[in-house]
Order: C-alpha cells, then structure tokens, then sequence
C-alpha cells in the first residue's frame, strides 16, 4: 500500500517534471497540473494513510487519529487544489495571449530579441 | 559633546557656508554672472574669516572642536576639529579657493553657465573642507567621496566635449574605486581601536599596529590616498582631468584635491607610520612618482599636460617625505605642500591667462609671448622660478629640505644611494620643464598660427597669480618670518609631539643639498637645451603606453564579459531556469542524506503488507495513464484526456484513502480543467512540432526528472513507515463538535480553524477569474480549429441533445449544489464544492448554445458575484472583532427548524456562503470567457 | 477580557486591505475615482496603523493575534514584532508611492488597478505577520497573482511575455513549496514556526536528515522569491516590463523572499535546534555572493535603465541574504537596516526612469542611447543624480551608511573577507554601470546636433505629477534615512537581536490564551 502511493507520486512527479522542461507552454501546462497532482497526493500522504478511517465525526466513537485520519492535511490539499487551478487557468490563457501576440506557442515566444532591447 | 554653544561651533558654519553657497547657486539663473561669482566669493572669505578666528586657538597649541552626535557608529558624530594641520589645509583651501573664484569668474565665457560652475566649485570646497575639519574618519571618507562625486561633475562641465566626459567618468572610478578601498580600511581601523574619533585614532598606533589588521588597513588605506592623489601607478587619470576649466585645474589638481590624499597621508601619518611597510611602501611609490611624472612632463607640449605631470611628481616627493618618516622629513612634506600648492596654482593660472588670451595650450605654437604678455611673462617666470627649485623661492626652501633628507639612508641597503641619484635626477627633470615651460612660451621665436593676437588679461584675472607669485617670493626670502608658525603647528600635529629642531634659512652654508640643487639646475638646463638643440624636442610626440590604455582595456573587458556572462546564464529561456531550479533542488534535497549520520538514521522498513486489490489496480491504470501522457503529451487532445484519466484516478484513490471531500473537490476542479485545457486547445496548435530540441537536453531532462522522481518517493515512503507524529491533529479533531459544530472536521478547518487560508484562497481564485477576463479582452486568436460554420453546426447538434436537458440542468445543478452546500459543514461538501458543481451547472448551457446565446438572455454579472462573496466572508470575520473578539471568530446556535429538527448553524456559514459565492462566479467566469472567444477570430 | 483596538491593529493590514479590495472589485470598474480614493484612505490608514504597530513593538514586546481565537499551534496566529512592523512600514510606503504615481495614467488607463493594489497589500502585510507555515504560502500566492495582474496592466505585449516565465515559474516553486511544508507537517507534525522551533530541537534522529531536507527546499522557495542565483533570472525581464508604479512596487517584491529567509531560518533552525541549527548559512553565503557578481555583470551589460535596476535590485536582495547568513544579532540587524533604504532608491530609480522614458518619448524610451537632449534635463538629471548615488552607495546617501553598517556588522565573521570583496566591488560596478549611464543620457546629448527631421520628442501625454510625487516621497524616505540614521539603526540592531533570540516570540505565539468566550 506505502509502496504504490510513494512510487505512484514518484512517477508523477517524475513525468510532471519531464514535461515542465518542454519548449512549449502547453506542455509546460500539463507538467504543471500534474506536478499539483503529485503535491496534493504528497501532502495527503504526509497524514499518513488508511484505508478504513471513518471521514466523518460521529456519536460513540472517539475523534482521535485511531478512527479518523488526520484532517489536517486534507484541508491544505483542498486548498491547494484550488489555487493550483487558479493558477493554472492563469498561465494557460497567458499562453494563449503570447501565441496571439508573437506568432509562436513556445513559452520563450517574443525573446529573440531581448538582448537587442 | 562639547556644548553647541562654545565658538568651536562656527568650525562647523566654516563647513556649512559652501554648501549653503551652492545651494542659493543652483537656484540663480546662469546668466547672472556677477551676481554668482560674487554669492561664492563672500561666501568663501566669510567662511575664512571664521577660521582666521581661530589662529590664535592654533597657534597657541589648542585644537577646538565641536560634536553632535549622528551615525550609529562608534564615535562617528557629525563633528569638526581643528589641530595645525587641520587649520593649515582649510586656510590653504579657502584662501586659494577665494582667489580662484575671482580668476573664474573672468575665464569663463559668457556662453559657460556660469551659476552652475560655481554652484559645483563651492560643492566641492565644502566638500574638501570637510575632509581637513572632520573629527572622525566615518565623515571623512564621506566627505571624501563627496569630493569626488563633485569633481566628477567639475571635469565634465563642458559636456558636450568627449575628453571631458572621459576626464570625468575616468576621475570618478578611479577615485571612488580609492574611496571604497579607504572605506574598507576606515571600518578595519575603527573597529580595532574601538573608535573613528581622530582623537582616539591618533593615540591608537601601538594597538592597531600590533594587530593582524595593521597591514591590510594600512594597505586599503593607502590605496585611497594613492589613487586620489594620483601617486603611480594611478596617476594616469589626472592628466585626463586636464579636459576640466583652468580654474578647476587650479584648485582641484594642484591645491586642493589631489592634496586630499597628501593630507590622509599625514592625518593618519602618527596612526600608521613608523614600520617597515609604511616605509618601503610609500617611499617607493613617492619615489617613483616623483621620477616617472617629472620625466613625462618635459615631453608634454601641452601647458596643462606639463603642469599636470609636474603636479605628479610633486606629489610624488611630498609622498616620499612622509615616507621617509623622520621628523624633519615631515617638516618638509608639510613645507613643500605650502609651496607646492602656491607656484602651481599661479603657473596653472597663468597658463590658464595664455589659453584665454592666445586660444592655444600648445607650446609648439605659442612662442615669445614675452612681447605681447610682459606681465604674465614676468609672473610665471616667478613662479617657474619657484618650481624649479631656484634659490631665494619658497620652492628652494623645501627642496633643500628634501635633499637632506634623502642622504644618509641606508633601508634600502646598497641601493639607498639610489634616493639621492634619482631625487637630484628628478629636480633636474623639473629645471628642465620649469624652463621649457618659460622658454617656449615666452621666447623661442615667435608665435605660429595662433588664433588671436596675444595680449595680457584684465587686471582682475592678474591679481590671483600676482598674489600667489608674490608669497612665492615672499616666502623664498622671508622664510621664518612668512610661514614659520603655521609650518610649526601643521608639522607639530603631523610627528605628534615636539618638534626637532630646524631652520628656515635661505643659506645654510656649502653641504651636500646645496651642492645637489646646483648640480640639479646645472644637468636640467644641460638636459632641456640638448632636447631643445639636438632631438628637436617640438617633432617629437612622446607616447606613453601607461595606465590609461590599460585601464580602458581593463573597462571594455569588464564590459564585454559581463554582457557575455549575460548572454550565457541570463538566456531568458524559460527551461533553462526550470532545469536550473530542479537541479539545484534535488541538490539541496538529497545533500543531507550523504552525511553517514543520516544515512544510518534513516530506517525504511516497510511494512510489506498484500495491497488490496483495487488499490493495485488504480495503481496499474494510473501508472499506464502518466507513461501514456509521457509518450503522447505531443498529441494534445490526447494528452488532455489522459490528463483528465490520472486527475480522475487521483480522486478516487483520495475517496478510497477515506478523504471524500478530497475526491469530491479533485473530481469536479479536474473536469474544470479539462474543459479549460480543451477550450484552450480551439487556439493552439493540435499537435506540437518538435522544437528542435537536441538529444543531450533531453538526457538532461530525462535524469532530471527520474532524481526528482525517486527523491518524492523515498520522503513519502520513509514518511509512512513512521506514526503520525501530528501534534494539531487530536486537538482539531477533538474540537471539531464541541469547538466548531461540525462533524465534518476538514470543512471545519476550512471555515474555522484555518479560514484565513481559505479566505486568502478564494482571494487568488477570484483575481485568477479577473486576470482571465482583462486578459481574454483584446484576444485576437491566430487560429481557431472550429471554425464559425463548424461551431453553428456544433451548436445544433448540442441543442438537439442538450437544449432541453441544460435548461433543466442548471436548477438541478442549483439544487444540488444548494445540498452539498447546507451539508458541508457536517458531511462532505461545503462552500467549494457547492460552488464548483453550480458552476459547471451553468456552464452546460454555455457548451450548448454558445455564450452569444446565453447571455443574450441571462446577464449575470461574475465579477460582482467575485466581489461579493469575498466581501461577505470576510464580513463575516469582521463582525466578531465588534464583538471583541479576533477576526474570524465563529459562534453557532441551534435552532428548531420545522421538519429537518435541530440543525446547528455556525456562523462559519455565512463564511461559506462567501465562499460559495466566489468560487461560482470565479469557476463560471473564467471558462465562459474562454468559451465566449469560441466564435472564432473577430 | 476582550480585545480592544490596540490589541486588533494587528490584524488590520490584512483584514482592510481585502475587504476593501473585495469591494472594489464588487463595484465594479466603473467609479474609477471612488476607487482611488477608497484605496489611498486604505493605504494611509494602514501606513498609521503600521507606525503603531513599530512604536508599539519598539521595547522588544511581541504582539500575537490568534485568528479565529483558537489557540495557538491549533489555529492561525499572526504576531508583530519589530521586523515585522518594519517590513510593514515600508511595505506601505511602496504602496503609498505606487498608488501616487498610478494617478497618473496607469488607474486610469486600466480599471481595477486599486483593487488589485489593495490585494498586493494584502498579500504582503499577511506573508509579514503570519508565524504559519501554510498561510505563508497562501500569502505569497494572493501577493503573486495580485503582482501577475498587476504586471499585466497596461505593460502591452512586454508583460505578456514576462508573465509566461514568471507565472510558470512561480507555480514551479509554490509545489517546492508545498513539498517542503508537507515534509516538515509529516516529520515535525505542525506548521506553526513558533511551534517548529520548539519541536525541531526535540526530533527523532531518523527524522533529522528528512526535516533537514525540507528546510533546505524550503530555502530554495524563499531563494526564487528574492532572486538569488541561479534561481533568480526570472527577475530582469519581469520588473522590466511592468509599468512604472508597478515596478516600484515590486521592488519589495524580492524582499519577502527575503524577510521570509530573514524569518525562518533565524527562528526554526537557529541556534537552539540542535543538529539543524544553521543548516541555511552555507547554501545562503554561496548563493548570495554568486548573486551579487552576477548582477554586478548584469547591470554592466544592461542596455536600458530599468534592466540596470532590475539588476542592481537583485544583487541588493544578495547583498541581504549574504550578510543574513552570518545570522548573528549584529548582522541580522544591519540586514534589518539595509532592507529599506535599497527598497526605496530602486523604487525612486524605477520613477525616475519612467519620466526619463517619458520625456525622451517611446521610441528612444530609456535606453541607454545617445540622443538629442530631452526636455527638462536638468530635473530628471538632478534626480537620476541623487538616485544613482543612493544605491551605488555613495555619500552622503543613504547608501553609504547603510553599506558602512552593514560592513561593520559583519567584520567579525569568518566570511567577512568574502563578504567585503564582493560588496565593495559590487558598488563599484555600480558606480562604474551608473555614470556610464547618466553620462550617455544626459552628457552626451550635449554634443548632438538635433536634426531638424527627428521628430522633437512629443511632451509626455498624461501628467506627471503623482510619478514626480511619488519619487519625491521615495527620494525623501532616503534622506530621513540619513537624517535619523542613529535611531534608526538602533531600532534595526534590536530588531536583529531580537531575530537572533526568538525565545520571546515564540513565548508569546503559543502561550497567549484565546479571549475567554462570555457564553
């Protein structure tokens, strides 16, 4: 169980990172939104994990960490979850723009000529 | 402190008065010429009259001072003293100063801008005033620098001319490179002797001497003194400043300036003379200035080169003195700076008188001016006279002074015999120029090509130099009489202590000085005739390779390797800096771990427990979703739709973790993003054609991403091998009900616990919404793969399936929203997640008939709805502080309502319903404008 | 007991600012002058409140706020103490002075600047008072996406392009972020600093080299927020292309980064933390010296006066992690007291080019050309003058006390030497960079002959009387700066000490009891 979650965030964060290094914004996008995948995973993790947790609190059974898991970092992970949204929308229709305004969808678009500048 | 009120005070006005003169003068116009010359010359005579005040204070031994404390600095007070030395360069600066602003005002043309050149003269007097009064070194290196900053502008005065820009920017690096160097060595100085009070330095030389700091202070130290007073191998910039108005050359490269590192040079001189260093230090640097500048200055053909050189060497010998460090020897430093500082200035007048009234500095042009200018033929020759070291001249006196000095060394072992070779050789070079200098003006044929007819100047431009040639004489014949007090005390402040004793007396018989002058007058006439005779000294141009060439090189590398270094690291592209900040991550991350401690520590035993089944399953599928994403992501619909797959198998392992508000968030924020990524695809390439991208990157890349990889894995496993170690958890669980009323403890958290965070993050949310809305504005896209027709065409066949269905959807979706919502607080759901499925409720209508359509009939306003709900949640804290308590206080009651029963209601509701509010309007905003660009290109 | 006013201030700078921006964005864009004058009461208010806060705090007192009233490391707490009130004051002033320069065109030409201003502040006053982890990390992304649309305003094809790096960047180092917060939750179990440093001297040894790691990721975070090499070449193009007022703003940009390091490593891995006190200081010392000579190069080799800037403000965030890595009281103290004057000359630097730009008109705009003489050279050379000589350091300015504390301060430390070298070369650089640049601009014009044909570069459209006033107020700042240096730096020394020895701050974060509720 600790083994699939800590490789599968591993590969996420492996492939999120692959794509983070592409030429393109799109791409850079999508290593992005993975990379949140991973973190979100991984902050959820660092509750340590369970399978049979009761989510919710209950009449006649104990709020301790024995029967509930750790609500802490859920809370960051929902929070996390959204800025990560709002970002990304951010930097995609970013991406959008700077194709429109330098006929190219690389994220380097228009800086060609910068040391001119 | 000494109180205010005692007349030591007006030491401070002596400072003052320049710079309140140069602030009235930036404000009068430029063509008020009389009116700015005569603000800064009273100004200047007032500001001496206040120091003259002081004479018999000096003469009689005392040094007032007064102190007002200002920087944070051990003993760095905004204060002024004034001890002999003190006292002799202030009259020196404010008496000369006085004469040169007469000789300014009639050099300057009507065309100069005649306020600002005094403005910056009087900048620069208070300037140097400062530095000879401070009375901690703290305030003199800054009024050091502020010398430098105002000779800067005083070179480049005439701005439009190339070689005074390149004077100026040249002077200023130099000398504030200096001044940075002394910076340095001030702070080393100050904290070793605990203190920057000059008193307290000047007590100081056994402890700072017998610190491991003595050297590099002395050295930094000295760099200053050096480079501002144009010692070798900095000398090179004086002649550059040559480019500056004579009056300037008069005072500031002869008087004054240049004299400032002099006058470090024996301020410091009981603080760090008197060792070896100092010693082979400044007696070899003075030496070989003196030698090296009065060699050049016999070949230079310009009147201000020659002076310029001449100055070089000058300062070269007063340098040697102090490095020489005998009593007397400094006696004959303090004596030549006298001197020096009056024949030059008058020479640099006088050539000065030559350019105005003849339009050339060139010797080879201008000759037997003696006809045309009698009376400043007759004063030059006096002050040549003088600088030549001819008897019954101030300039002789010192001379011979500096002779006897330089015999009967023997530090430098068998070569001590050199310093009296090399001193006479020197005072020969200087014979030489002195009487090229009046041999080429003023005889030798008659003048070639000059502009104007020559003639001699106004009698007011005379009157500086008459009175400066004339203490020449004065002095020469009078000595004791003429400067003996001053000398007395000056001197008496530099050794510390009494004085030796010496005479000022013209003839002290048939010794060995004497016998080196006459030899020195003798081989310099012998050596500028046989120029004159034999190499037709007026052909020969002589080239110096020296300083300045090297230090432009030094600047144009310095400028070329920077723009390299730019070009190589600030690439401005974008992977470049990703790789760098993974790199360095994975670096930082994994560096603990190297260390055998931690290797030890570090226990990873996991428990090897059967996973379940469907666990292993999700996990096969999501690993096959990422590579597929990894081998595809080219393809981009494609790569969207796995995207979509691995967000969906993120939130059913949340929901399968027991986190169902987690899966339920994840699952409904990543069909947002789908339909964000998929919108954004209508204005993007398809497919992206590879860049090209060279194999090596991506290997870098590659191994980049397999470190991060495995560094996340390790942490998470290492990590759930332990217990939880929460030290928040309990408690938050534990207080959930009875704290919160919520059953549901991470919507609690949410909107109670930690609803700053939330506050914060429907804040980014909603400006994310408004980014997408300014930025969407003007969009003009390239390309749009549904074309209008296809997008019409589109729209029928979605209105077949969905125009009923969206319609009715939407209340639905409401509904279902307003349940989530109600229950958030004590089952999964809440504000978020409300808000999300209304959202992608009221977008259906939206993907059916297109935005035109819609709002053609429903005109909500989203950014109000933004505005709004982050207004209500943070209202919602605010009412809690009338109340007394923090800012987002909750409280709950719970009331009876008919048929649901006892529901508790949290305050935090209404936070939520902000957040609701918010995150609708947001989520909606953000992809119906994305979808309203949907028509195509406008 | 309830709280009174004094014992709200605290959390006034982030509570007005976003209502007040939540409101401005609720009204909507269309009473651009209701807006205006909403967001300067806001911001002068605030300045108020911040000033009170500085007195308040000025005996060494640390004011804590637990949000919610849920006690501390359970809830949020926000806590003032000297530096932090610092950071506030001139956080505000920026502001003041963005705002003022903004009534110029930039309000005007794109609605909802204000409100966004008022977010900006917002996210800035909270990353300065808040002792959580997590909310430190909100905080920077409501300041960030506040400075992404901001940059965006009225910056035209430049932002765009600047924007692309810098949100991807940024977005890279919130997940940093977010890996390093969530690994020290996991081992250390809370994300309150105050409890941190109580919990990290107490770890299991198989937890140290884990907890270890995450503080230095964690680092890296803070690094890219203040520019350090090699993490900071996102900097030049960013500030450069943001509008004027903008970019003065921004120029407190960096300093949360560096406050954040200034915060953080001081207090969680300080001395009492055992094995991990200190573990910044290496990694730190190399990476700001790297800095220092990098943007030393940078601002040699830059072609237009704002890139100059942008340059010389990151090596100034070197030069404060540099001396931040000695992290003794002394040097803590002087960083305290550098921060401020180098954040107002580069903002007065960012004005001053902008009027330059202005008046030699958009095509020449600042770069750093030869040209006819523009209009009202005298002025803007005066100014370029005094602002060129604040940052280079050069006396009597600002620059020099700041540069002559900071030296002393650390003369004692073992990297003294390093530090000194590259300081002292770098303002030379400096002075070198900028008289080059003033000569070009304003001397060499001089000698050009205008030629009838060139277009006389038109007079700046829109006034400039809030760009001129804002400048002024920068300017001004400076010159206090030298006025009262003394007090001043005695306030930034103690301010250091008290980063040094946090046991007080930590005292009052976790053991200040919530308001009793009165049922």
């Amino acid at each position: 169980m600790e083994l699939l979650l800590a490789s599968g965030i591993g590969v996420l964060t492996a492939v999120a990172v692959y794509l983070l290094l592409r030429a393109r914004t799109f791409e850079v996008v999508l290593g992005l939104t993975l990379l949140s995948y991973a973190v979100n995973l991984f902050l959820f993790a660092m509750g340590r994990v369970a399978v049979d947790r009761y989510p919710i609190l209950r009449d006649g059974l104990a709020p301790t960490l024995a029967n509930h898991s750790d609500p802490l970092p859920q809370a960051l992970v929902l929070t996390a979850i959204v800025i990560g949204f709002a970002m990304t929308a951010v930097l995609i229709v970013i991406a959008l723009r700077s194709d429109a305004e330098f006929g190219d969808d690389s994220a380097d678009a228009g800086r060609a000529d910068e040391d001119a500048r | 402190m000494e109180d205010p009120a005692s007349p030591a005070v007006s030491l401070a006005w002596i400072v003052a008065l320049p710079f309140i003169a140069a602030a009235i003068l930036f404000t009068l116009p430029n063509y008020a010429r009389n009116l700015a010359a005569g603000v800064a010359g009273a100004f200047t005579l007032l500001a001496l009259g206040l120091l003259l005040a002081f004479t018999p204070d000096v003469f009689a031994g005392l040094v007032p001072a007064v102190a007002w404390p200002w920087l944070p600095l051990a003993g760095a007070d905004l204060g002024f003293r004034a001890d002999g030395l003190a006292f002799m360069f202030a009259g020196l600066v404010l008496g000369i100063g006085a004469l040169v602003v007469l000789y300014a005002r009639y050099y300057l043309s009507s065309a100069d801008p005649m306020a600002r050149f005094f403005a910056f003269f009087m900048l620069f007097m208070g300037a140097m005033l400062g530095i000879v009064l401070a009375d901690n070194l703290i305030l003199l290196v800054i009024f050091w620098e502020l010398t430098s900053l105002s000779s800067f502008l005083l070179i480049g005065y005439w701005q439009h001319r190339s070689d005074a820009r390149q004077g100026a920017r040249m002077a200023l690096v130099i000398t504030g490179t200096g001044g940075l160097a002394l910076l340095a060595g001030v702070l080393l100085i100050g904290q070793t002797v605990g203190s920057y009070k000059l008193d307290v330095v000047l007590q100081s030389a056994t402890v700072l001497q017998s610190s491991s700091v003595y050297l590099p202070a002395l050295l930094l130290v000295l760099a200053g003194a050096f480079t501002k007073s144009a010692q070798v191998p900095f000398h090179f910039w004086l002649p550059q400043a040559m480019a500056a108005p004579t009056p300037v050359s008069a005072y500031l490269h002869s008087a004054t300036m240049v004299k400032a590192g002099i006058f470090l040079i024996a301020r410091l001189h009981p603080t760090l003379a008197g060792t070896d260093p100092w010693f082979y230090i400044v007696t070899s640097v003075g030496l070989a200035t003196l030698v090296v500048g009065a060699y050049i200055a016999v070949f230079q053909h310009d009147l201000k080169g020659l002076l310029a050189y001449s100055t070089i060497s000058h300062l070269g010998l007063i340098t040697l003195l102090f490095g020489l460090d005998t009593r007397l020897a400094s006696i004959a430093a303090v004596f030549h700076i006298l001197n020096h500082a009056t024949f030059k200035a008058s020479l640099f007048m006088a050539a000065g008188i030559i350019d105005h009234e003849s339009g050339s500095r060139d010797m080879r042009a201008l000759n037997g001016l003696w006809k045309y200018m009698p009376i400043t033929a007759v004063l030059a020759i006096v002050a040549s006279a003088a600088m030549a070291g001819v008897p019954l001249l101030n300039g002789f006196l010192s001379k011979e002074m500096f002779f006897a000095e330089t015999i009967g060394l023997d530090s430098f072992g068998v070569f001590s015999v050199l310093v009296p070779v090399l001193a006479t050789v020197a005072a020969g070079f200087s014979v030489a120029y002195s009487m090229r200098f009046i041999h080429d003006v003023f005889w030798n044929g008659e003048p070639i090509g000059l502009p104007r007819k020559p003639h001699d100047p106004p009698f007011w431009m005379l009157v500086p130099v008459g009175v400066l040639a004339g203490l020449c004489l004065f002095v020469g014949l009078f000595p004791a009489v003429a400067i003996g007090p001053l000398l007395e005390v000056a001197a008496a402040s530099v050794i510390g202590g009494e004085l030796p004793y010496y005479s000022l007396k013209i003839w002290h018989g048939f010794n060995l000085p004497l016998i080196m002058s006459v030899l020195a007058l003798a081989l310099g006439a012998a050596f500028y005739l046989s120029l004159q005779r034999l190499f037709r000294l007026h052909d020969h141009v002589h080239i110096v390779y020296g300083g300045r060439q090297i230090f432009d090189s030094i600047l144009r590398a310095l400028l070329n390797g920077s723009r390299a270094v730019i070009r190589w690291l600030a690439t401005g592209r974008l992977h470049r800096s990703m790789a760098l900040i993974v790199a360095v991550t994975i670096t930082v991350a994994v560096a603990p771990w190297l260390t055998p401690r931690a290797a030890n520590a570090a226990s990873l035993t996991l428990a090897i427990n059967v996973p379940p089944l469907l666990a292993t399953v999700l996990w096969a599928v999501g690993l096959a979703a990422t590579l597929g994403l990894l081998w595809l992501h080219r393809d981009r619909f494609t790569a969207v739709l796995l995207l979509g797959g691995i967000g969906l198998i993120v939130s059913i392992t949340f929901a399968l973790l027991s986190a169902p508000d987690l899966a339920l968030t994840q699952l409904l924020v990543e069909i947002a993003s789908v339909v964000l990524l998929m919108l954004a695809l209508n204005y993007l390439p398809a497919r992206a054609d590879p860049l090209p991208a060279n194999a090596s990157r991506r290997w870098r890349d590659g191994l980049l991403a397999a470190a991060a990889g495995i560094c996340v894995t390790v942490a998470v496993a290492v990590v759930l091998t332990g217990p939880s170690v929460s030290a928040v958890a309990p408690w938050l669980l534990a207080n959930s009900v009875p704290g919160a009323a919520g059953t549901n403890a991470v919507n609690v958290i949410i909107v109670d616990f930690r609803a700053l965070d939330t506050l914060g993050e429907i804040a980014v949310l909603g400006i994310a919404a408004l980014i997408i809305v300014g930025v969407l504005q003007d969009y003009r896209p390239r390309r749009s793969s549904i074309s209008a027709e296809k997008l019409a065409a589109a729209g029928q066949g979605f209105s077949l399936m969905l125009s009923m269905t969206s319609r009715a959807l939407v209340p639905a979706a409401a509904v279902v929203a307003i349940w989530f919502f109600l229950r958030g607080h004590n089952l999964p759901g809440g504000g978020f997640i409300a808000g999300l499925v209304l959202a992608l409720g009221l977008l259906l209508p939206y993907l059916a008939r297109g935005t035109s359509w819609v709002e053609e009939r429903q005109r909500i306003n989203y950014e109000a709805w933004i505005g709004w709900g982050l207004f209500i949640a943070g209202l919602t804290g605010v009412v809690s502080l009338a109340l007394g308590y923090p800012f987002l206080t909750s409280t709950y009651l719970t009331p009876e309502v008919p048929i649901i029963g006892k529901i508790p209601i949290a305050s935090a509701l209404f936070f939520d319903i902000g957040v609701f509010a918010t995150v609708t309007g947001a989520v909606t905003l953000a992809l119906t404008r994305l979808g309203r660009v949907n028509v195509g290109p406008r | 007991m309830a709280l009174g006013l004094m014992d709200q201030l605290a959390i006034l700078p982030v509570m007005v600012p976003l209502l007040v921006g939540a409101l401005l964005v609720a009204l909507g864009t269309r009473h651009v002058r209701l807006a205006a004058a909403l967001s300067m009461v806001s911001i002068l208010g605030l300045l108020a409140c911040s000033i009170a806060l500085a007195l308040a705090t000025a005996d060494g007192s640390v004011i804590p706020y637990q949000l919610g009233n849920w006690p501390a490391p359970f809830g949020i707490s926000l806590a003032v103490d000297r530096l932090s009130s610092a950071m506030l004051v001139v956080t505000l002033l920026v502001a003041l002075a963005c705002q003022l320069a903004a009534g110029d065109s930039l309000a005007q030409r794109s609605r909802g600047f204000h409100g966004l201003l008022q977010f900006q502040i917002a996210g800035l006053c909270g990353a300065f008072l808040t002792t959580d982890l997590f909310n430190l990390f909100v905080f920077f992304e409501v300041l960030l996406i506040a400075s992404y649309a901001l940059l965006l305003q009225g910056s035209g094809r430049d932002g765009v392009r600047a924007s692309v790096h810098y949100i991807a960047i940024n977005l890279l180092g919130s997940s940093l972020f977010l890996f390093a917060v969530g690994l020290l939750y996991g081992v250390v179990g809370t994300l309150n600093m105050a409890d941190l440093a109580v919990r990290i001297p107490q770890l299991a040894p198989q937890d140290v080299a884990l907890a270890h790691s995450a503080g230095l990721v964690l680092l890296i975070v803070f690094a890219i927020k203040s520019a350090l090499l090699p993490l900071g070449l996102w900097l030049p193009g960013t500030y450069a292309a943001a509008t004027a007022p903008v970019a003065a703003l921004f120029a407190i940009m960096t300093k949360v980064g560096v406050y954040s390091i200034l915060r953080v490593y001081p207090l969680v891995f300080g001395a009492e933390a055992g094995v991990l006190s200190g573990i910044g200081a290496p990694w730190m010392l190399v990476a700001a010296l790297g800095t220092i000579a990098l943007a030393a190069c940078g601002a040699l080799a830059a072609r237009n006066l704002r890139t100059l800037n942008c340059w010389l403000i990151a090596g100034s965030a070197g030069t404060l992690v540099a001396v931040g890595a000695v992290g003794d009281a002394a040097s803590l103290g002087a960083a305290v007291f550098y921060l401020p004057h180098t954040t107002f000359a580069a903002a007065a630097m960012f004005l001053t080019a902008d009027l330059i730009a202005r008046a030699r008109g958009s095509a020449l705009s600042d770069r750093i050309s030869v040209a006819a003489p523009m209009p009202h050279a005298a002025v803007l050379g005066t100014s370029f003058f005094i602002a060129a000589a604040v940052i280079a350091g050069l006396p009597p300015a600002s620059g020099f006390i700041a540069k002559a504390v900071l030296l002393t301060s650390v003369a004692t430390a073992p990297s003294a030497t390093a530090i000194w070298l590259f300081v002292l070369a770098a303002s030379l650089a400096a002075i070198i960079a900028l008289s080059r640049a003033g000569s070009v601009l304003f001397w060499k014009p001089m000698a050009v002959e205008p030629d009838p044909e060139a277009p006389r570069p038109a007079p700046p459209a829109a006034s400039a009387h809030g760009t001129v006033a804002a400048l002024v107020l920068m300017l001004g700042a400076g010159i206090a700066y030298v006025v009262f240096a003394a007090p001043l730096q005695r306030y930034a020394m103690q301010a250091g000490a008290q980063i040094a020895t946090p046991e007080r701050y930590v005292q009052a974060v976790l053991t200040t009891a919530p308001v009793e509720r009165t049922k």
